[in-house]
């Protein structure tokens, strides 16, 4: 299971006005697992997911595949970006083609697969991604949830082994939100290895498997959710806040509902579960 | 225009092969614009009004309403064909004579005009067949197919995508403006425009760079390559092709 698939190692990185968007940072994603990456606006977190497949070259510092020190070959990121695909955060900068069918079928047709493969690849993230009765509509036409959808369906059809998601939620109805993160879960049970960048704590806390907090361009902390996020003067110091299931446990805790002992819930239902009925209460 | 555009991806004509309506469209006005008698212009914007209206079930407010915008260009061009300024008064069919020199209309211009004018209407109406049933996403496959460069193709998918998104962005920016009292007055709306198009340049710079970063996560390498959906290919579209091409040929070549 703990296959390194992916790994920065000292990774250096400034804007060409000089602004240094990425210092040291050092971080290891293991085959199939949920790293959510937190941060506050301008941590450098879609800067560092430019350089998970090439688009940005770094200062100083390696990227590795699969062990490798990726190559900025021509061939070789084609190869690369089969692999890893990022899902941008605007969709009106993914999206080029006024047609939903065509701007899906592009990254897997750059693959150079046969037109029956695509097609068939294309009805699929189509139906992953509920936009099957969108695929006639133009892209102007859509709203700005349905085309973040559409977005995450270009580069579901190309079927890269690590997806990265920058903040994938964000503009979402609650429904669509809900939905995407059951299409993540999906993702994960295939075995693909899912990168998230978000600051919405509670989304990440329940989700990810791994966290890593990002700051001013560092990796201030990395680790398991619960662990992480015990750890107030972190979560203080990177613009963060502790997630809602966390606080309410420990409210619990501390006044005595719960014992000590009890397991941090990762969900609403695990919370609830560990309330225990009152004495002389009759449970439902 | 973006009525136009929305009218394109919904009307009852947009699932026929974008090549059947494209073949029916350039050769009608062909014929329409090759045609010296008046007859043929005035059956072509019939043929083209009835498939715009009864076929692809766009309003009739909405299709007459287009066809006034040429109107105004149509009507200036005919003042100066109709009217003629002479010192000589012979030939004229309706004139005014001052001073010795004559304004009037001599018949035959007037013919001409009144030809001219149904002509560039009747392939007015053609081009807005195409238009109102065509997405111009698969004019641009059919345009593909005749083996057009694909820089010209390509060219045209991104510009047709980025108008709207500068449009939206033009849009929400002129709106941010006008709720801080943009544009209240001649020297405001100078300065506000300026500073909305100065805005706009730098996204430009902006979006394109973007673009270019997301296809390239795609595996982009300088070819825009997209699998369009397959319209089916109907023999009787082709024959009501012929069947409304053949007899306007034909009425063309014998009426002289």
């Amino acid at each position: 299971m703990s296959e390194l698939i992916l790994e920065t190692v000292d990774l250096e990185y400034s804007y060409p006005d000089g602004t240094s968007a990425l210092r040291k940072v050092n971080l290891q994603v293991q085959k199939g697992e949920k790293l959510a990456i937190l941060g506050s606006n301008g941590a450098g977190k879609s800067t560092l997911f430019m350089h998970f497949n090439g688009i940005y070259r770094p200062d100083s510092g390696f990227i590795k595949y699969q062990g490798q020190d990726i190559s900025y070959k021509k061939k070789a990121l084609t190869e690369l970006r089969k692999k890893v695909g990022i899902v941008f955060q605007d969709p009106d900068s993914q999206l080029f083609s006024a047609s939903v069918w065509q701007d899906i079928s592009f990254g897997p047709l750059n693959l150079g697969l046969s037109e029956e493969v695509v097609t068939q690849r294309v009805k699929q993230a189509l139906l992953d991604t509920e936009t099957t009765d969108i695929e006639d509509k133009p892209t102007h036409l859509l709203s700005y949830g349905q085309k973040k959808r559409v977005s995450i369906a270009g580069v579901l059809a190309m079927e890269p082994e690590i997806i990265i998601f920058d903040e994938p939620t964000a503009g979402m109805d609650p429904r669509h939100a809900q939905e995407f993160m059951q299409l993540l879960e999906k993702l994960s049970d295939e075995g693909k290895t899912i990168i998230l960048s978000t600051h919405d704590v509670d989304l990440a806390y329940s989700w990810s498997n791994r966290l890593a907090i990002m700051y001013r361009g560092e990796i201030i902390a990395h680790g398991l959710p619960g662990e992480l996020f015990s750890r107030t003067e972190i979560v203080k110091r990177a613009d963060l806040t502790i997630p809602w299931l966390i606080e309410t446990h420990s409210e619990l805790v501390k006044k005595g509902w719960l014992p000590p002992s009890a397991p941090l819930p990762k969900s609403k239902e695990e919370l609830f579960q560990n309330i225990p009925v009152k004495s002389g209460q009759q449970s439902a | 225009m973006i009525a136009v555009d929305s009218y394109a991806y919904n009307n009852n004509l947009k699932s026929v092969h974008p090549a059947e309506k494209s073949l029916f469209v350039m050769l009608t006005m062909g014929v329409c614009l090759a045609s010296s008698t008046m007859i043929t212009p005035l059956i072509v914007l019939a043929v083209m009004a009835g498939g715009i209206i009864l076929k692809a079930g766009i309003p009739t407010r909405v299709l007459i309403k287009l066809m006034t915008v040429p109107l105004a260009f149509l009507l200036i061009s005919m003042l100066t064909i109709v009217f003629s300024v002479s010192t000589n008064s012979s030939g004229f069919w309706l004139a005014q004579t001052y001073n010795g020199f004559t304004i009037g209309i001599r018949y035959p211009d007037l013919m001409t005009a009144a030809n001219l004018f149904l002509r560039s209407l009747g392939a007015v109406s053609c081009l807005y067949f195409l238009a109102l049933t065509t997405p111009l996403t698969e004019l641009i496959t059919v345009l593909h197919k005749l083996k057009v460069p694909f820089i010209i193709t390509e060219l045209m998918v991104l510009i047709y995508r980025f108008i709207f998104v500068f449009m939206e962005t033009a849009t929400a920016i002129r709106r941010a403006q006008y709720s801080r009292s943009g544009y209240i007055s001649v020297n405001s709306s100078f300065r506000s425009m300026s500073r909305l198009f100065s805005a706009l340049l730098g996204k430009v710079f902006v979006k394109s760079q973007d673009l270019y970063n997301s296809m390239a996560a795609r595996c982009y390498t300088g070819e825009i390559k997209v699998l369009t959906k397959k319209r089916p290919v109907s023999f009787k579209n082709y024959f009501i092709i012929a069947v409304i091409e053949i007899p306007l040929i034909l009425l063309n070549l014998l009426w002289r």
